[in-house]
């Protein structure tokens, strides 16, 4: 009897099995689709999505629709916007689904997957005027080791910068005018701000995007491996781990388990932080009391670039209008609109790297982090390599944690990360 | 041999067993209401009751059959959310056995089912013993007890978080008092981390098991005790020979709850180590390992369905084990 009934339920659990077996088909489009076609008129209805701009930015992106629809009549443009929380996996659902907006806001690593499906439209194929159009670092960011084009149009940028709590550099007795400007000189300081009072300079572990910034490779050159196991990297990883060691920075550094650096930075808990060109006017919303007690500088090493931008799915059946929209969109004029809306957020057009507005500081703080932010975009680069993945972050977390709480060596830890990188790399 | 142990064996072996038989006897003697009519009336469509199933049968079948086959399936490809994939053999399961990671997150299990069981399955029936009496304000420690269920898994792994941080309200007033010179890394050192979790999911899960007990006191025989009270036996004692028999059956249920979830613990970790596992991956669960491969773009929903298909197969373990003893009770 119990021999039947196990049988009955693997016959059942056979059979939903096989059905199960379309999974392996996938969602993936075909070669031929990532060149759509989009040389016919610009017409008919088209659907934007955009991340989180609901509701700050609603009057913007509705001015930009409304004069695109005014641009090109007969076109409809239907507005989604996805909230901030869980967009990878909404984007994902859609792609599984094909049901990839025409237009999407993908940031370079999301956009990757996605085109090594087929799944987005090669723009060098439908716009031959990308360089001309936008900085070569933006439209890089959408380049990948690997797969021929281009895969979506550069929209904003915005990067990284060093914010200091100044009132705890003087009670300190450092110079808040003369901040780090090196690893080294961080640490330093860092330890004379514990030995004089106790505060914390330092309140985050490292990450592969600050082995790229020291110029230490984290990917082989054909992207096919990572490399970041080096003696330099043990190094730079040691530096964090003698002064976690030495007290130096907080014990929950190692999980981020309580509150994160900026927020820590917010509270006025802690006298470092990096952040975009805007992060100094989001701290002093949430945080009045440090008005007048923080000044910014240049990042430490090279500096990081993040990049948006427009793909086109290629399965759009609106490819023509899609491209337009696109386009349309991260034009110079509607960048720069955009720009003055969000201080911190600069356009990616060529045209727009010599507007005065952006390149000039009004003498506030907010203005000198602005200032400093737009004058290193054009040196600055994707520090961390867009393959690294969720699990692979997480596997880095953890591993870069173990070192610098003593549990093993930098390179034990740093052997264990790349080891299990690489096999989740060769997954991909 | 005392006189409280010759009245205990009486009471366990005479006069108690008597009254259960009166009971028993009592209860199938009772009348069973008028004979049913040879020829009934049928007042409803061949397929009523199919239609009246159906709802919870498709249910059924789209969201827990359907998937868990699906898994099954999948756990034998390389299968990714965008890519598809191909069969693959046995290969997701070679790579667990060299999966460092895995170990770990069993061996967390393990740790994690050996301390709750034992605590969820004794505490709450003492909380339900003590809560039963009918006391003025006693509705008041009822729901204290069982406010923590009511609770978000995720607020209360937060607000543990904040409480057990190095400059959380714990270690803030440990350093204050001065009862320790520097913070205690409950959420950095590999095993307080772990022990933190728990300690988390016992009091969270206090409340629930002592509701299921509760109920099941409620169908042990008052006369029992007075009869047992007459004689002599103490509450201790009362409480072994006729408390513990009477919610034998719950108990065995209440294990194996236990120990499915003590399995699958996800919430408590996942925030308490803000979704790392830990400094190292040392804290991590089998749950925290299958959301990690399957996330994300380029997940490998081959291999998640794997570990899935390991931790379905050790939860089965508890669970084929309870209904052994069940049948040979039977």
């Amino acid at each position: 009897m119990t021999i039947r009934r196990i049988g009955a339920a693997g016959a059942a659990l056979t059979v939903l099995a096989a059905l199960g077996g379309c999974a392996l088909n996938g969602a993936g489009g075909t070669e031929a689709d990532a060149g759509a076609d989009a040389s016919g008129e610009v017409t008919g209805e088209v659907t934007l999505q955009t991340w989180a701009l609901k509701p700050s930015f609603t009057e913007y992106v509705e001015g930009v629709i409304d004069d695109f629809e005014q641009e090109y009549p007969g076109t409809t443009v239907t507005w989604l916007d996805q909230p901030g929380d869980g967009y990878s996996e909404k984007v994902l659902a859609q792609a599984a689904a094909g049901e990839l907006p025409d237009v999407t806001n993908l940031p370079p690593d999301f956009a990757l997957s996605l085109a090594r499906e087929g799944l987005l439209t090669d723009v060098t194929e439908v716009d031959d005027t990308l360089e001309d159009t936008y900085v070569a670092g933006a439209l890089e960011a959408y380049q990948y080791r690997g797969i021929e084009g281009t895969f979506g149009f550069p929209w904003y940028l915005t990067t990284d910068l060093n914010y200091w709590n100044t009132e705890m550099f003087e009670a300190a007795g450092l110079d808040p005018a003369a901040p780090p400007t090196s690893l080294d000189e961080l640490v330093a300081q860092a330890r004379t701000m514990m030995d004089e009072t106790g505060g914390y300079l330092m309140s985050r572990k490292p990450g592969v995007g600050d082995f790229a910034a020291e110029g230490i490779p984290v990917l082989s050159e054909d992207g096919t491996e990572f490399v970041f196991n080096t003696p330099e990297a043990a190094a730079l990883l040691d530096v964090y781990r003698t002064a976690y060691a030495d007290g130096l920075l907080p014990d929950d550094v190692l999980t981020d388990a309580y509150l994160g650096n900026s927020q820590l930075f917010t509270e006025g808990k802690v006298a470092w932080s990096t952040g975009g060109g805007n992060f100094i006017n989001s701290v002093l919303e949430n945080n009045p009391s440090l008005e007048g007690k923080i000044t910014s500088s240049p990042y430490m090493g090279a500096t990081p670039l993040y990049v948006q931008g427009l793909s086109v799915s290629s399965q759009s059946a609106n490819p023509t209008t899609a491209v337009a929209l696109a386009r349309f969109v991260t034009n110079a004029a509607n960048q720069e609109a955009f720009a003055a809306e969000v201080p911190g957020v600069f356009p990616s057009t060529t045209a727009s790297q010599e507007k005065p507005e952006l390149a000039e500081s009004d003498g506030t703080p907010q203005g000198d982090a602005k200032q400093i932010a737009f004058s290193n975009l054009t040196t600055a680069q994707v520090l961390q390599p867009v393959e690294v993945d969720e699990a692979m972050t997480t596997i880095i977390n953890q591993q870069f944690a173990a070192a610098i709480a003593g549990d093993k060596t930098s390179q034990e830890a740093l052997d264990a990360a790349v080891e299990e990188c690489n096999r989740l790399l060769a997954d991909q | 041999m005392t006189r409280i142990a010759k009245t205990v064996r009486g009471v366990r072996t005479g006069r108690v067993r008597a009254q259960l038989t009166e009971r028993t006897t009592a209860r199938t003697s009772e009348p069973t209401g008028e004979p049913t009519p040879a020829h009934a009336v049928r007042t409803h469509a061949w397929f009523t009751p199919w239609l009246l199933v159906a709802p919870a049968v498709l249910f059924l079948l789209a969201f827990n059959l359907w998937p868990t086959a699906n898994a099954f399936f999948l756990a034998f490809t390389n299968v990714r959310v965008l890519s598809g994939g191909e069969l693959v053999g046995f290969a997701n399961f070679e790579r667990m056995l060299s999966d460092a990671q895995l170990a770990t997150a069993l061996v967390n299990s393990i740790v994690y089912m050996l301390v709750c069981v034992p605590f969820l399955l004794l505490v709450p029936l003492g909380l339900a013993v003590l809560v039963e009496k009918k006391l003025p304000g006693i509705a008041f420690f009822r729901t204290a007890f069982y406010t923590p269920v009511v609770a978000s898994a995720v607020v209360v792994a937060l607000i543990w978080g904040w409480l057990l941080d190095d400059r959380g309200i714990i270690n803030s007033m440990a350093l204050n008092l001065g009862f320790v010179t520097e913070a205690i890394p409950f959420l950095t050192d590999r095993w307080l981390v772990l022990f933190s979790a728990i300690s988390l999911t016992i009091w969270k899960g206090l409340g629930y098991y002592m509701v299921i007990y509760l109920s099941a006191l409620g169908g042990v025989p008052r006369e029992l005790h007075e009869a047992a009270a007459v004689d002599g036996a103490g509450a201790l004692r009362r409480f072994w020979s006729i408390t513990i028999p009477g919610v034998r059956n719950t108990m065995l249920l209440v294990s194996v709850m236990i120990t499915v979830s003590a399995l699958r613990v996800f919430a408590e970790l996942y925030i308490l180590t803000n979704g790392t596992g830990g400094i190292g991956g040392a804290d991590v669960s089998v749950v925290m390992l299958i959301q990690m491969y399957a996330r994300g773009f380029s997940g490998n929903l081959g291999y998640a369905s794997a570990l899935s298909l390991l931790l379905f197969v050790i939860t089965l373990g508890p669970l084929l084990l309870i209904a052994r003893i069940n049948r040979g009770r039977g």
